[in-house]
């Protein structure tokens, strides 16, 4: 389904980064990169309209040739961005949403580790499962 | 048209182009500075009108691209301005023809043109042509700037008259069609009469008739103008003219809108004009605005103050509405291939405009479809052109990250492989400027502090290209500075192997060109600062350690050094002074001293997954000079804390600051400063040095021991020596005084103190002479003295003190006497039965025991500066003795003799060695002891004068008892012990000392029993008030001899008792 998914700390660094194995990791890791100045800008333009109910979900943030790029931010500031492959046409905004919820859902649950330190990368294997999960649902 | 001007905006829609070009041969210099001259006059108020001219100066424009003046009148060439050099008048014929002809390349639009001529002078000079301006060189042109003002006025006058030309055409007329480059052969055999062709004609010559008026500095007007043309072209579907129009009324509401520019700094306006233009409006409030068609307007009747006012509201679009119409244009630009190039301007124009307004999501969107524009074949040159432009528009609209993956885009186009020469220099120019978007810093102090912040996998991919592209560049320093800074501070994410690749590579650059602690610039001026490898190894602690013990200087305490440590009149504050930043500048309590070797221990651990080499570690430090003594280590891998200790010696007196260390790692030199580290502990780095002291080495006779003393004393020892001697044996120990430091030695003082021991000792334990050693003073460096010391061991040579306690056992108090002579025979085979039952052989065991005893004897020593400031070195030397039992008297009792004057002390001697031994003491006869034996011996002595002893109990009297002290003394040491290995001397001190006590306290219930009733009160009292007066005496004073006193008196007593 998806073929990046990647987890992105509030100061900007990834938490957690993993691609579809057949492609050039560092290809995501700058498509990631640069759709966090997207992310930035619609926090920023969202968190001046409305403030306590801010949608998380923040839709499409640019698509490309061969992808589309979806992203969603915590109320910590989390980035959570989902790369998907733009010909995968049978995915509608409502399943990325359940993706993110998931995803979202998954990491409180790496947060609430206790020997987990918040801003260091997340190495939990039940998180690792569960996104190869939703990368390996559309193959 | 195929080549984009990335660098247009909005606002370029109301200027006039005027190419300025060199003609012939034109130093380049010289041209800049004249283009510069003439660029500088962009602006120009048009006389008796409040119009304003814009002026865009180009020194390079493609002819074809003029071609597509009609479509947007901006792009056309109105104007030349040729600058030539002609130095000889010959030449000038020349020179005017190459003018023609360079006129003639932009012939078919311009409107007028000049030429400067520098370097001419005589007659040809001398005439007046409007065309042509002669200056004698470059910099006598005063007027120049006149010249072109002039000259962009007769461009007005002729814009002017094009402009009322075709506002004035009526309907009726018959309108040219105006068509771009590539429509000309579409348009061939149509019907000119239709309808729709009219309205094209005329949807054109409005859109085109808009442009003049925006040019002319009628921003109303052209709106107006523009409204129509969209209205017309509209019901035409000529959609490339639509899309023209359209951004005609977007460019026209921009300039209304932001009089200041969306060009951003590059071609920020005079706001001053636009002020006096907004003035200029605001003089007119009652002013209506209406909806005129300037169609139905005469010439005269728009004046330029009015047009600005009329239909302001109405005709202007709002920012939204902008945004909405260049969308819109710029759909319709795309549905034409040979539009791109338009299109891609509408885009970076749209961006601009939204940049201005903020909204940079739409404003990607529309960088977004630029990117997709396809120009068709375009050169290496044009595709790093558009990368950097999109790089720079990314940039204006926030977007770092996007700016700084296109500038690395750029950056890798200029090195494509289908680049014939790579252009490394640029490539390494434009990585550079993407660090921002990557926040990345060259300076390595930005990472040094707290965790590691950005995208590491992208950032370490952009130092990995930095180094590369400097490699290329064919400058290995700089890639030897990039190299350690991917090493320093991407440590922690470079993999094993990445960390072995990286080192390698390293040590590959440095073997060409050390990296060293010098500061990089660039040509550009940005300066690459030096990268310690604070990481290589990571050091944890730095500890300052005190000198050894030996060598450590102390103060001679004075009166005037108490006043030193009071600051404060208060002996203790509860407010403790906080201050920040103390604790790396605390001074440590200890001295160093100038000319000895000083160190610092360091804690260092090597974070590679390999042995690491670190050369040349040495230590950094401010304050006194200091001469560092580099070492080199190598860690192990992944190691553990491991100390390392550096040493240097400081040449002068003062304060010392260990400021950081510097190392030698893969060939780069490293500076770590300490206040750089995190994380590292200290507890101190700046001490003392006080002046130079000599140095004193102790070189004894005595073999050296490993045996170190307990510090139970508080002190510490330096070295020390050990001895194994009998009891009661003496030794002489010889200490050999060596000078070997560079100091002279002036004063030197011995003491000695005993470590106090369980056991008790007496007489002097050392002696020495001080004067022998004295004499040989001042010692100069290489000197050497020499001391005799004295050492003499004399222990307690009774048995244990469960003796006496025997003695009950035995009966003998039964006796009446303490020891009768019958028994003797009886106890002897029970002291020499050890083995026989259990508590025998312990006590046996305690007899063996080889009792220890320690002292030091300290050498208090100075000289040279040192000493003048009041300093001194101790020097102490550990003495450890390990004293094996020679003899012991077990059992101690007295026999009345044949004299009356004199009585028996039976000792029974026991030998504990494992040699056979003589015993002599005085007036008698050696006895001869085998090891293991137990013999009883008798010694006569003399009686102690009774009448005397009641004096002792005064204080004075033990002066007058002094005499007879001695003599009992004598007794005590007369036992002369001879054995075959050696003499030495034993002492019944100890013995007697337990025997008296015991006595005293038996001897009345004894006598009590057998001797007549009276006499024994008698003798009690006296007794007792003797013995308590003893005690005082034992108790204030601390004597023996007292003591001996008592046991005499008592003797005597008892002889004079049994007589009686």
């Amino acid at each position: 389904m998806a073929v990046c998914i990647a987890v992105i700390a509030k100061e900007n660094y990834p938490l957690y980064i993993r691609s579809i194995p057949a492609e050039n990791k560092l290809k995501f890791h700058y498509m990631v990169h640069t759709s966090l100045d997207v992310v930035e800008e619609k926090i920023s333009t969202v968190g001046k309209a409305l403030v306590d109910q801010r949608e998380l979900y923040l839709g499409l943030l640019y698509p490309t040739e061969d992808y589309k790029v979806y992203g969603y931010v915590t109320n910590s500031k989390v980035k959570f961005v989902i790369v998907v492959d733009s010909s995968n046409t049978a995915l509608r905004d409502n399943e990325i949403r359940s993706m993110f919820r998931k995803l979202h859902n998954s990491y409180t649950d790496v947060m609430c580790n206790p020997f987990y330190n918040p801003g260091d990368t997340i190495q939990s294997k039940s998180f690792d499962t569960m996104v190869s999960g939703m990368m390996l649902q559309a193959c | 048209m195929s080549i984009p001007d990335y660098m247009q905006c909005a606002e370029d829609h109301q200027t006039l182009l005027v190419v300025v070009q060199p003609v012939g041969i034109v130093p380049e210099e010289h041209f800049f500075k004249i283009y510069k001259r003439i660029a500088s006059i962009n602006q120009i108020n048009v006389r008796d009108s409040q119009r304003v001219l814009y002026i865009r100066y180009r020194h390079h424009y493609p002819p074809e691209n003029n071609e597509w003046g009609d479509f947007q009148t901006h792009r056309k060439v109105v104007g030349l301005i040729a600058v030539t050099e002609c130095v000889q008048a010959k030449d000038w014929p020349q020179t005017a023809e190459r003018y023609h002809n360079q006129k003639e390349v932009f012939g078919s639009t311009l409107y007028d043109s000049r030429l400067l001529v520098f370097g001419l002078h005589g007659e040809i000079a001398e005439q007046t042509r409007t065309d042509v301006a002669f200056y004698p060189n470059y910099e006598e042109c005063k007027e120049m700037e006149k010249r072109v003002e002039d000259f962009i006025e007769s461009l007005f006058i002729v814009l002017e008259s094009k402009r009322l030309d075709r506002t004035t055409d009526k309907s009726g007329d018959k309108i040219p069609l105006l068509c771009v480059p590539f429509e000309k052969k579409d348009f061939v055999g149509l019907d000119t009469d239709s309808r729709h062709y009219k309205k094209r004609c005329q949807g054109r010559m409005r859109k085109h008739v808009g442009d003049l008026c925006l040019q002319a500095g009628m921003l109303q007007d052209a709106l107006v103008h523009y409204h129509m043309a969209v209205e017309l072209l509209r019901s035409v579907n000529d959609f490339l003219w639509l899309g023209a129009a359209l951004e005609g009324l977007c460019s026209a509401s921009v300039i209304y809108h932001y009089p200041g520019g969306t060009a951003g700094k590059f071609g920020a306006r005079k706001q001053s004009i636009s002020v006096s233009a907004e003035s200029g409006k605001r003089h007119r409030p009652g002013a209506q605005e209406v909806l005129i068609d300037p169609g139905a307007l005469t010439t005269n009747g728009i004046s330029a103050d009015t047009s600005s006012e009329i239909g302001r509201a109405k005709n202007c679009l709002s920012p939204e509405d902008i945004i909405e119409k260049y969308k819109e244009a710029i759909s319709y630009y795309g549905k034409y291939k040979n539009a791109g190039v338009i299109e891609l301007e509408a885009c970076v124009k749209a961006v601009r405009v939204l940049a201005i307004q903020k909204r940079s999501m739409e404003a990607s969107e529309f960088l977004q479809n630029a990117v997709y524009i396809n120009l068709g074949q375009l050169s290496e040159e044009e595709k790093i052109q558009r990368y950097s432009i999109l790089s720079e528009l990314y940039d204006l609209i926030g977007f770092h990250r996007k700016s700084a993956f296109f500038k690395r885009v750029a950056a890798m186009q200029c090195v494509a492989p289908t680049i014939p020469e790579p252009g490394w220099r640029a490539c390494y120019k434009l990585l550079l400027e993407t660090l921002p978007g990557y926040s990345l810093s060259l300076d390595p102090k930005d990472f040094s502090k707290g965790n590691h912040k950005g995208w590491a996998a992208v950032q370490m991919r952009l130092l990995h290209e930095l180094v590369y592209a400097s490699r290329r560049m064919g400058n290995p320093g700089l890639s030897v500075r990039h190299l350690s800074f991917l090493l320093q501070t991407m440590l922690d994410f470079l993999s094993d192997q990445e960390k072995k690749e990286v080192t390698q590579s390293l040590e590959n650059y440095t073997s060409k060109c050390p990296g060293g602690m010098e500061t990089i610039t660039l040509p550009d001026g940005l300066k690459l600062l030096p990268v310690p490898f604070t990481k290589l190894p990571i050091v944890r602690s730095v500890k300052l350690l005190n000198l050894p013990l030996g060598l450590r200087p102390h103060k001679v305490k004075s009166l005037l050094g108490q006043s030193l440590a009071t600051k404060s009149p208060f002996i203790y504050s509860p407010i403790i002074v906080h201050n920040r930043g103390e604790e790396r500048g605390k001074k440590i309590d200890f001295q160093w001293v100038q000319g000895d070797v000083c160190e610092v221990q360091l804690m260092v651990y090597n974070p590679m997954p390999f042995e690491l080499r670190v050369e040349n570690v040495g230590l950094l430090s401010s304050g006194v000079e200091f001469e560092s003594l580099p070492a080199a280590l190598s860690l192990p891998a992944e190691s553990g804390l491991y100390p390392v200790t550096l040493v240097g010696v400081p040449r002068t007196s003062g304060n010392i600051t260990i400021n950081g260390y510097h190392t030698s790692v893969f060939g780069v030199t490293s500076d770590c400063l300490l206040e750089n580290l995190p994380g590292v502990k200290t507890s101190g780095c700046t001490v003392e040095v006080v002046p130079a002291l000599p140095r004193l080495q102790l070189n004894t006779s005595l073999p050296r021991s490993a045996h170190t003393l307990q510090p139970a004393s508080g002190e510490e020892v330096s070295t020390s020596v050990s001895v194994q001697l009998f009891n009661g044996e003496s030794q002489k120990l010889v200490v050999k005084l060596e000078n070997i430091g560079s100091e002279p030695l002036e004063t030197l003082e011995i003491t000695s103190k005993v470590v106090t021991t369980k056991e008790k000792l007496f007489g002097d334990f050392l002696t020495w002479n001080l004067d022998e050693v004295l004499s040989q003073l001042p010692l100069k460096p290489g000197q050497v003295a020499t001391l005799t010391v004295g050492i003499r061991v004399k222990l307690d040579f009774s048995g244990q003190e469960s003796m006496l306690q025997d003695l009950n056992d035995d009966g003998i108090s039964v006796t009446g006497l303490p020891i009768s002579s019958p028994l003797r025979q009886v106890l002897k085979p029970r002291t020499e039965s050890k083995p026989l039952n259990s508590s025998e052989s312990n006590k046996s065991g305690e007899y063996n025991h080889v009792k220890a005893l320690e002292a030091i004897l300290n050498f208090k020593y100075s000289g040279g500066p040192g000493h003048v400031e009041g300093y001194y070195r101790n020097l102490s030397l550990g003495l450890h003795v390990d004293v094996e039992p020679s003899v012991f008297f077990t059992r101690v009792s007295t026999l009345p003799a044949t004299s009356t004057r004199q009585c028996h002390l039976l000792l029974d001697v026991f030998n504990a060695t494992e040699h056979e031994l003589t015993v002599s003491a005085k007036n008698n006869e050696d006895l001869v002891l085998h090891a293991g034996e137990c013999q009883r011996m008798a010694i006569q002595v003399n009686k102690f004068n009774f009448e005397n002893l009641p004096q002792l109990s005064e204080e004075t009297s033990n002066f007058t008892n002094l005499k007879q002290q001695e003599e009992e003394r004598q007794h005590a040491r007369g036992f002369e012990i001879n054995s075959q290995l050696d003499i030495w001397e034993a002492s019944v001190e100890g013995v007697l000392n337990q025997l008296v006590l015991e006595h005293l306290q038996l001897a009345p219930l004894q006598w009590g029993e057998s001797q007549s009733r009276l006499c024994s009160l008698v003798a009690m009292l006296w007794l007792i008030t003797c013995v308590k007066e003893r005690m005082c005496v034992i108790v204030h004073s601390g004597t023996q001899f007292c003591l001996h006193c008592i046991l005499y008196s008592y003797l005597q007593w008892v002889d004079s008792a049994s007589q009686s």
